[in-house]
């Protein structure tokens, strides 16, 4: 399996860039989730790595080898489309063995291996059915069988879970997975929710506007987001506003640490999960604190949610499981380990 | 849809203003059959005399053969023209598209009779008139539009990714025309073919322009004929006209809808 690196990918459309400047290094046999809000230039990048739009300026190697401006017939890359994009007017059996045809594959070769796609994927026997005919989950893995029997140097993924309901999508989720670990393929896959990006993927690029705004483990950006968007696109976070005094930071009067701070007026950021829950008058060593009242306890599935007012203002506290909840109008406390808080530029509201 | 008791009233009506319409056409398959030598209604008695004459009519028979094979070579030029025009206009991104595109569907806006005098003033000095290349010329100004423009919309509808996807799975832009984008564009394929050639077998008034003693498409010769005299022969004409347009209509229908079918 070969390694894909993008340098320097650039993509303007009149005076909206697209694509800036982004560069992104896949490893063979890796999976590299794109993450990002929509219209953040996910699919752009994607088409300009498979060769359907070329892009304005930056580089696209493949094995070390350029193919920014290789057609996409000749480079060889399995694609999934957001809408699939069958082909309506071919059997299953004919859209899977497509990529086949085009290489000149004999008969028996491609009808062998057309069935071995359709096993991979689970759809044995369907073979001569139309695209129409099958459910939206079917045509979803005929799509992926298609763009896998050709042994693409590299998967690409465009949202191709977003048109499922939320049941199949984890079925398929892990099933994508386990296919891409199975055949060890370098696959870049796009997405903008994060639980997709989180279970299916090695690496983690959270993009912001058209650039990569942090690389890393799904772990790293979670735990250490790199800047103010990063920590409210990935995951749940309180964000208080700080106040500077003399030498140090605030919360509503009562002292707060943070590890580095940027200049300007700044934001306390912390997880849910991360906040723990007091006695009010309990002393906390190694905690900066804030007190406040329970307004609201509420059991998310198998969590538990509390919502706790306090002076600098509403946060969430994520308990750990198996702890007994407070009761709702309840005076409590609420700390964190400082290493634990971040704090980012506030911005222009 | 509508109330209780304007359902009839508004069935009599719609049989009404059918009958209407048809009422010349069931006129002219009367007369067809008709024994006498000259066009009475209703006729004293029934033959098929009329039609024996028609197909020993030189001038009528060759104006039929000289419309067929004009009406051939223009639809295959139609779509030999409009079809690569109207994917470069329903897919290309090029300056201008909108400006080309417009020009395309000019002629549709100008009065044939325009059209037929300006090919006339521009074909004479090049000796076009009453040829074969002349007549398709002329015939092609009034087809070309109309294909290029249902194909146009006929590309439009293709999803992008659908062909999108064919490249990525390696096939070059000639084998994804021939694999993906003409199949599924199919049915509006057979409809321009058949709109191409009913269009320029039924086109008269450019051909009276272009046509010459030598070269005269079967609307021609029928103008030619009825001024001389009006008997059934004409109508026995027009029947055979009628059926063979419902002919073609209801084949593409029919290929369309099995197309379709299969299609989506
Ligand atoms: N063909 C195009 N013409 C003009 N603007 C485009 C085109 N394709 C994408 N864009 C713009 O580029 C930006 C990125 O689009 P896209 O890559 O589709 O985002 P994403 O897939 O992350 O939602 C958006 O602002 C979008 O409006
Ligand atoms: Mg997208």
């Amino acid at each position: 399996m070969p390694s894909l690196s993008i340098q320097g990918l650039t993509k303007r459309y009149g005076a909206t860039v697209a694509v800036d400047g982004l560069s992104l290094d896949v490893g063979a046999g890796e999976a590299v989730a794109l993450l990002g809000p929509s219209g953040c230039g996910k699919t752009t990048t994607l088409r300009m790595v498979a060769g359907l739009i070329e892009p304005g300026d930056g580089s696209i190697r493949l094995d070390g080898v350029d193919i920014t401006r290789q057609p996409a017939y000749r480079r060889g890359m399995g694609y999934v489309f957001q809408s699939y994009a069958l082909f309506p007017h071919m059997s299953v059996s004919a859209n899977v063995g497509f990529g086949l045809d085009e290489r000149g594959v004999g008969r028996a070769e491609r009808d062998q291996r057309v069935s071995q796609a359709l096993d991979l994927v689970r759809l044995q026997g369907l073979g001569h059915r139309k695209p129409k005919e099958l459910s939206g989950g079917q045509q979803q893995r005929v799509a992926l069988a298609r763009a896998l029997v050709i042994k693409p140097a590299v998967l690409l993924l465009d949202e191709s879970l977003s048109n499922l309901d939320s049941k199949l999508r984890d079925a398929m989720r892990q099933e994508i997975r386990d296919i891409q670990r199975a055949l060890s393929i370098t696959t870049l896959f796009v997405t903008h929710d994060q639980i997709e990006a989180f279970t299916m993927c090695d690496r983690i690029a959270v993009m912001e506007k058209g650039r990569i705004a942090q690389i890393g483990s799904a772990r790293d950006i979670y735990d250490d987001p790199v800047s103010r968007f990063v920590a409210q696109f990935v995951g749940r976070a309180n964000v208080l506003p700080l106040t500077r005094t003399g030498d140090g930071l605030s919360l509503a009067g009562a002292p707060v640490s943070v590890s580095s701070v940027p200049t300007g007026d700044v934001d306390l950021f912390i997880r849910p999960q991360l906040v723990k829950l007091l006695a009010p008058s309990e002393p906390a060593s190694g905690l900066d604190r804030l007190t406040g009242k329970v307004t609201r306890v509420s059991f998310v599935g198998e969590r538990v949610e509390v919502v706790v007012d306090t002076a600098a203002g509403r946060i969430i506290v994520e308990p750990p499981a198996g702890t007994t909840p407070p009761d709702e109008g309840a005076d409590i406390g609420v700390g964190w380990r400082p290493a634990d808080a971040r704090a980012f530029r506030r911005e222009d509201a | 849809m509508t109330g209780v008791g304007a359902g009839p009233v508004l069935k009599v009506f719609a049989a009404l203003v059918y009958a209407f319409l048809l009422s010349p056409v069931l006129i002219v398959i009367v007369i067809s059959f008709s024994a006498d030598s000259f066009i009475v209604f209703p006729p004293t008695g029934l033959s098929l005399q009329w039609y024996g004459r028609l197909f020993g009519h030189p001038a009528l028979m060759a104006g039929l053969q000289f419309s067929l094979v004009i009406a051939v070579i223009v639809s295959v030029l139609s779509l030999a023209l409009g079809v690569p025009a109207a994917y470069a206009l329903a897919k290309g991104n090029f300056r201008g598209r909108e400006a080309l595109a417009n020009l395309f569907l000019a002629p549709i806006l100008l009065p044939t009779l325009v059209l037929g005098l300006a090919l006339l003033l521009f074909f004479q000095p090049l000796r076009l008139t009453a040829t074969i290349p002349g007549l398709v010329l002329g015939h092609l100004c009034v087809t070309l539009p109309f294909v290029v423009r249902m194909m146009t919309t006929a590309f439009a509808t293709l999803p992008d990714e659908v062909e999108a996807a064919a490249a990525t799975l390696g096939a070059p832009p000639w084998r994804v025309a021939q694999r993906v984008t003409l199949p599924l564009a199919m049915p509006g394929l057979l409809a321009a073919a058949a709109l191409s050639f009913l269009l320029s077998f039924d086109e008269t008034v450019i051909s009276l322009f272009l046509s010459g003693p030598r070269a005269s498409t079967l609307p021609v010769e029928m103008v030619r004929y009825v001024e001389g005299r009006t008997d059934p022969m004409i109508a026995a004409l027009s029947v055979l006209l009628i059926a063979g347009t419902l002919v073609i209509v209801i084949a593409v229908e029919k290929l369309v809808g099995v197309t379709r079918a299969i299609g989506r």
